[in-house]
């Protein structure tokens, strides 16, 4: 499975770490939600170190689309919260 | 929906912004080549600008470190001429002073961050587009039109998530770069007005610190005898230099 790190660049992590990403990732949702800001940055921190230490990186003279998109490591709860305050009223 | 389905909504829909004007693939490889080469030439002075912006701030950091050592002497002159009014001046600047040299070097420690960043950025998409120019000239080489569809279409979606997320990299970079600057500038301010230094030497407590050092070199037994009274006022001339 493919996976970009925004602003990091792409992975090459197995399938097999799938539940545990989408765990936190609906885990997220909800500190964002909360405005947990404290939550949030170790949610995001852990979510960025089960990509980067269970994964390859994809040699950078390939292309290929990514299976899934992370954030930047560095979004702020603020930014994260304009993201889904955005769903809905824009269906992009 | 999650985080990285929105996510992956958001970048998949810029990518078929990209795709969609495709008529001829040929044409968008030709296009697509373009765009990646007028990016890469945008990241390049990206990086040229943050190091321009990192080196004003070292300049004002060392600018402001030397400001420390002046301060430092000119208490000791204060004191040593009996002006302990003075001395408090100058070490209260020299707190002032040491606030902000903390502040300049946070800064600069970040923005060395944010280069290495998009130093990392512009390498990768050096190597993006050189794979891309291959691949390119290979589809061009073999096109037969539904398949060679197919092949652009994977490998301009690869390549446009990649200019997505440096483009994303880049702007987030200089943004950061933007508030370091304003924030250096406001302390450029602080020199201005003489919060912080007074490079036009105008400033009270320089020429009053002048006045001391010349009342006491030049004329040593004067000031012995007056040793009793506050020191310095009388020898305006040499002072006002």
């Amino acid at each position: 499975m493919i996976v970009r790190i925004l602003t990091e660049g792409q992975f090459n992590l197995p399938g097999a770490h799938i539940d545990e990403l989408n765990d936190i990732d609906n885990k997220l949702v909800d500190v964002v939600a909360e405005g947990d800001e404290a939550g949030f940055k170790n949610l995001l921190a852990k979510m960025m170190d089960l990509v980067r230490n269970n994964s390859t990186e994809v040699p950078v003279d390939e292309l290929v689309e990514s299976d899934l998109v992370l954030p930047e490591p560095d979004i702020t709860l603020s930014e994260a919260a304009e993201m889904f305050v955005g769903e809905g009223l824009v269906p992009d | 929906m999650g985080m990285l389905s929105r996510m992956g909504v958001i970048v998949k829909s810029k990518v078929n912004r990209i795709m969609d004007n495709a008529e001829d693939p040929r044409e968008t490889l030709e296009y697509s080549y373009e765009k990646q080469r007028e990016m890469l030439k945008n990241v390049k002075r990206g990086v040229v600008e943050m190091v321009t912006a990192k080196r004003q701030l070292e300049a004002q950091a060392s600018k402001a470190q030397a400001n420390l050592a002046k301060l430092d002497s000119q208490a000791r002159q204060a004191l040593g001429a009996g002006r302990e009014d003075l001395a408090r001046l100058a070490l209260e600047r020299k707190q002032t002073t040491i606030t902000e040299l903390e502040g300049l070097d946070e800064q600069i420690a970040n923005m060395e961050i944010e280069q290495e960043k998009l130093t990392h950025a512009e390498q990768r998409l050096q190597a993006k587009v050189q794979a891309f120019k291959t691949q390119k000239e290979v589809i061009k080489a073999q096109y037969s039109a539904a398949q060679a569809q197919v092949r652009i279409g994977s490998a301009l979606s690869g390549l446009s998530e990649e200019m997505g997320d440096i483009t994303l990299a880049v702007e987030r970079a200089e943004t950061k770069t933007e508030t370091l600057k304003a924030k250096a500038g406001a302390i450029d301010e602080l020199v201005a007005t003489g919060v912080l230094d007074d490079p036009t030497g105008g400033d009270p407590l320089d020429r009053e610190l002048k006045a001391i050092s010349a009342s006491s070199t030049v004329d040593d037994e004067l000031a012995a005898l007056m040793a009793e009274l506050p020191p310095g006022k009388e020898s305006l001339p040499e002072g006002k230099s």
